[in-house]
Parts: C-alpha cells; sequence; structure tokens
C-alpha cells in the first residue's frame, strides 16, 4: 500500500485576514488549506467562506487538536465534528500532526513532541488506524519542529514517522520548515531526515518562515520561507518529485498577493527541478 | 525512565503549573521530567522545557485577549496578562477548540480583585462571550420585509414568530454596551451603574448589540417565550395608555427585528 491522493501544485493556507478575498471571489490559487479546527462551528462567517473557497480551489482539512499521540482517549466529539466536516466540504484530503497536545482532559493546544520508543509507535499506529477507520479514509501526519528529545528514544524521528506511516498505512505531510527547525535545534542533518522518508508516502509538502533566537529556532509562521529552507525544498523536490506543496503563514499576516508569490516561488522551483515549462497559478 | 502516559502528564503540568501552585510557589520543572529530556547543545533541559511553557502561556493568552479585548483594554496588558495567567491555572482547556477557552472568564472575573476596581468588568466580559457565541451560532434564512405582506391578515392574531439562533439577551447591571462603543474607554471614565439589557445577534456576519427599553424587553421576551403575536401585544398594554398605542409600538418593534434580521423565517399560524 502507499498514500494516493491527487496532485494539486501550490497552494496557500486560508485564514481569516484573506476571507474578504475569497468572498468577493478575487483570489486566484491552486488549492487552500484551512484549519479544521476553525471550522467545527454551527454556522456563521467562516462556515460561507469555505463554502465559497471550495467553488474557487481545492480544499484541504489540516487539524491542529487531534492529538494523536496523546494517552487520552481519542476525542469523541471532535472526531465527530471532523467527519461532518469531511463530509460536507469533501476535501481533497484531512491531516494532522505526529504529536500529542492534551492530556488528563487538558488541551496544550500546542504541537508537544514524542519520545521516539517502540511504546509511543504502537500507540500511535493504532491511533491513527482508529482515525482511519472512523474518516473513511487515509489521513496524512505532519513531522512538527521540536526544541527537545528524550533520552529514552531508541531511532531517529524520520525512522519513527517513516515506521508510523508504513505500519498504519498513511501518508506524510512532510513540513520542511520543521526538518530544518528541528535539525538545527537538535543537531542533526536535514538532508538525512528527507533521505530516510520513503517517497511513496510523501503526499504534501509544507512551509514556512521560523524565528530566530541566540540558542535555537522556533517555528512561527510569521514570515516569508528562508533561503535555506527554499534549498532543503529544492531537495525535497528532487527526492520526492511533484508533491503538492503549501505555504503556510499564520502571524503578522501579509496580503494575500504576498503569500501566493510564496507559492509562486515553490511552484518555480519546482518547475526548474523538473524543467518543465513555468506558468504562473491562472 | 516514564512510561508515555506519566511523561504526557508530567509535562503538561510542568507547562502549565495549573492551579495547585501559584507562580510564587512554583519550585521548578518536574526533576523526574528534566531526567528524560536531553541537554543537547548550549541548552540544559530546563531551558528547552522553558520554550514550550513560554509558548502555551503565550498563545493561550493570546486567544483570551483575542476573545476579549475590551476587558484586556480596561485592564491594561500588564494586568490582563496577570489575570490570565491565573484563569488558565485555575482553568486550563478542556476543549480542542481555542474558541470555549474563556467560557468561565465571566465568573473567574468576579471572584477577582480587578471585579473590585472596575465592577462593571464582569458584564463586559459577558458581552464580549455573548459576541463570540453569536457569531458561529447556527445560520437560520430571516423573516424579510417582503415577507410580511404574505402572511394572511387573519392569521395575525394566532401568529408566532421566531427568533434566530443568533440572538442572546443580556442583562447587565452597568451600561457596558457604552464601554463596547468607546475605544478609548478607561477605568477612570465616570460610568454609573443602571440595568442594561441587550439583545446581541448576528446580521449576515456582523454581529451587533443595542439596548433595550422595558417595551422592547417585554415584547422580545415574548416572542422568545413562543407566545402568540397577539398576546405579545397584548402584554404592552398596561406599559402604554392604550390597545392602540400598544399596536402601534408592536409593529414599529416588528419592523425593526425584521430589519435587524433577528426573527426566523420560520413561524406558526
Amino acid at each position: 500500500m502507499s498514500c494516493t491522493v491527487p496532485y494539486l501544485g501550490h497552494g496557500v493556507g486560508l485564514r481569516t485576514q484573506h476571507f474578504p478575498r475569497v468572498w468577493d471571489g478575487t483570489v486566484r490559487v491552486d488549492w487552500f488549506e484551512v484549519i479544521s479546527e476553525n471550522f467545527m462551528l454551527r454556522g456563521g462567517r467562516p462556515l460561507a467562506v469555505l463554502e465559497k473557497a471550495r467553488g474557487l480551489a481545492p480544499v484541504v482539512l489540516h487539524g491542529v487538536s487531534l492529538s494523536l499521540g496523546s494517552t487520552d482517549p481519542l476525542n469523541e466529539m471532535y472526531l465527530s465534528d471532523l467527519k461532518a466536516l469531511t463530509e460536507r466540504f469533501q476535501p481533497a484530503w484531512v491531516s494532522d500532526h505526529l504529536c500529542w497536545g492534551s492530556v488528563g482532559g487538558h488541551y496544550a493546544h500546542d504541537l508537544l513532541p514524542l519520545p521516539y520508543t517502540d511504546e509511543a509507535l504502537a500507540h500511535v499506529v493504532e491511533r491513527v488506524q482508529q482515525v482511519q477507520d472512523r474518516l473513511g479514509r487515509q489521513i496524512l501526519i505532519e513531522n512538527v519542529s521540536s526544541y527537545l528529545t528524550y533520552t529514552h528514544s531508541t531511532m531517529f524521528e524520520w525512522e519513527f514517522i517513516t515506521q508510523i506511516a508504513q505500519r498504519a498505512d498513511c501518508g506524510i505531510l512532510l513540513d520542511v520548515n520543521n526538518v530544518y527547525v528541528s535539525a538545527t535545534n537538535h543537531g542533526f542533518d536535514p538532508h538525512e531526515y528527507l533521505r530516510g522518508v520513503p517517497v511513496d508516502r510523501v503526499c504534501q509538502i509544507h512551509l514556512a518562515g521560523h524565528s530566530t533566537y541566540e540558542t535555537y529556532l522556533l517555528d512561527t509562521h510569521d514570515g516569508p520561507v528562508i533561503t535555506p529552507v527554499w534549498e532543503l525544498y529544492r531537495f525535497a523536490v528532487q527526492r520526492f518529485g511533484r508533491v503538492s506543496s503549501l505555504i503556510e503563514w499564520d502571524d503578522k499576516i501579509p496580503e494575500f498577493d504576498e503569500v501566493c508569490a510564496e507559492a509562486e516561488r515553490a511552484r518555480a522551483i519546482e518547475h526548474q527541478v523538473w524543467e518543465l515549462p513555468y506558468a504562473q497559478s491562472a | 525512565m516514564l512510561n508515555l502516559r506519566e511523561l504526557q502528564s508530567r509535562f503538561f503540568y510542568s507547562i502549565a503549573r495549573p492551579v495547585r501552585s501559584s507562580e510564587d510557589e512554583w519550585q521548578g520543572f518536574d526533576p523526574l521530567l528534566l531526567q528524560v529530556i536531553r541537554k543537547q547543545g548550549k541548552l540544559g533541559p530546563d531551558a528547552r522545557l522553558d520554550i514550550y511553557a513560554q509558548m502555551y502561556c503565550a498563545r493561550l493568552l493570546d486567544a483570551l485577549h483575542e476573545d476579549f479585548p475590551r476587558v484586556a483594554a480596561i485592564l491594561g496588558e500588564e494586568r490582563f496578562r496577570e489575570i490570565g495567567r491565573a484563569y488558565l491555572r485555575q482553568f486550563p482547556s478542556t476543549h480542542p477548540s481555542l474558541r470555549y477557552l474563556g467560557a468561565h472568564l465571566t465568573k473567574f472575573l468576579a471572584s477577582q480583585a480587578a471585579g473590585v476596581s472596575a465592577p462593571f468588568l464582569g458584564d463586559l466580559a459577558r458581552l464580549e462571550q455573548a459576541r463570540i457565541e453569536v457569531f458561529d451560532a447556527p445560520d437560520a434564512e430571516p423573516l424579510r420585509l417582503d415577507d410580511l405582506p404574505m402572511i394572511p391578515a387573519e392569521a395575525w392574531t394566532t401568529i408566532r414568530f421566531q427568533l434566530i439562533p443568533a440572538v442572546q439577551i443580556l442583562t447587565c447591571a452597568w451600561p457596558v454596551q457604552q464601554i463596547w462603543k468607546n475605544e478609548h474607554f478607561t477605568q477612570s471614565d465616570n460610568l454609573q451603574p443602571a440595568t442594561t439589557v441587550l439583545r446581541v445577534w448576528r446580521q449576515d456576519f456582523t454581529v451587533y448589540q443595542a439596548s433595550m427599553d422595558a417595551i422592547e424587553q417585554t415584547a422580545l421576551a415574548g416572542i422568545q417565550t413562543g407566545d402568540p403575536f397577539a398576546a405579545v401585544c397584548a402584554t404592552l398594554e398596561p406599559l402604554v395608555s392604550s390597545l392602540e398605542e400598544a399596536s402601534t409600538l408592536i409593529g414599529s418593534l416588528l419592523l425593526r427585528w425584521v430589519e435587524d434580521g433577528i426573527l426566523a423565517c420560520t413561524y406558526e399560524v
């Protein structure tokens, strides 16, 4: 088995600031990714905008609170809401993060790191399978930026995510910026990470900006993608082929066209690598 | 070595520093947790875990600030963050969505010293909470002005109107809608207590609020409880000088409600 999703091109994360552009129909983009939790609502503007957005371009749901690695039971209400959302909006695919974010019924609203152990592996594989069974579709799991590792981890992160994808038969959303941030924070070679991930499991790539502090990098999504991350993306495209890419920009959000310009830069790199004729999104 | 459950529990309670300890009593991160965090480069386990603790606090305080902008403005950034941190220790998030993070803030403010120095804060928080709830309440097709002539004349004695789901009625001890309107309002501005009944509603995608006089309060309460329109009209009679005046008033209220889009297009005849 492998992960099969359509190739959508180069999209952008849809954020509230850009709702007016979607509402008036003036956006031109290959596809949108939206944060699932922001649309688990009963009515109002966000749902109306999402209806409009999917009339303009394909839409993908990306969650932040599934808490796949948590030892709490999966949240039934959340799964029910997610299923209802997928049935209503028919996203091209659904993704969430390889992390945990809740325990004892309390939510951190953060992407917290797992130890890379056999215990965690078996736990997450079972949870991914439960989610996929519930939704009736494969999901994609995303590597997160991390700021610490555990002494009892017995494998590298790229081995851990690969094992999960293969055992649970899910796809990988490869966040190239997160690989770069974690590689810097933990001192590994990001290329080794990418070489360690199986080609047939990578179904989407994330790109984003981050912040540089004195002793570490922080995944802030508050600026443009930096040059070393673009270079890593080039390497990823060489290895994984034409994979749908997406620009995330969540803080200090600029005009929609500036976010789209980043997506165009991803397109240009892909076309250079694969020697394709370059044409901007219509 | 900690098993996964124990690790997650110790991790969360380290970064959230919840209820059992105040900031002053905090003794540092859980030593058992620190033992399983690798020291890498210049950053030791403490510093690495602290990155998560800082992010936890910053993210949740930002979310509270976004939901309660006027409360934050009245308190000032520093005091709001101080109160926010205390709130999060007492009420850590229990929902996958941040939308519900501030659900207990009104109750919490009422128990705080800030409520004494600005006694209207609780009402202001209730207004901001109502605005959040109305913002994403279920959609409903509103009754339009064009629909009114379609109602048969004989139906007006028995017809019952319904409110759309995106309407809330708040009774406040303070006229907090004045603070909402005035971005420059400060605690030193003179606001006198006055019982105020507000209706908060969403029309299209915008949330509004308006204070209601006794006539509108009575009439809308009747609509809300499902009284026939004729009975709603009759409840106004003791408040005015004649049935004719009551009829005129209910007619203008009906037009206002329809223009504001708060009556649902479904009604019983």
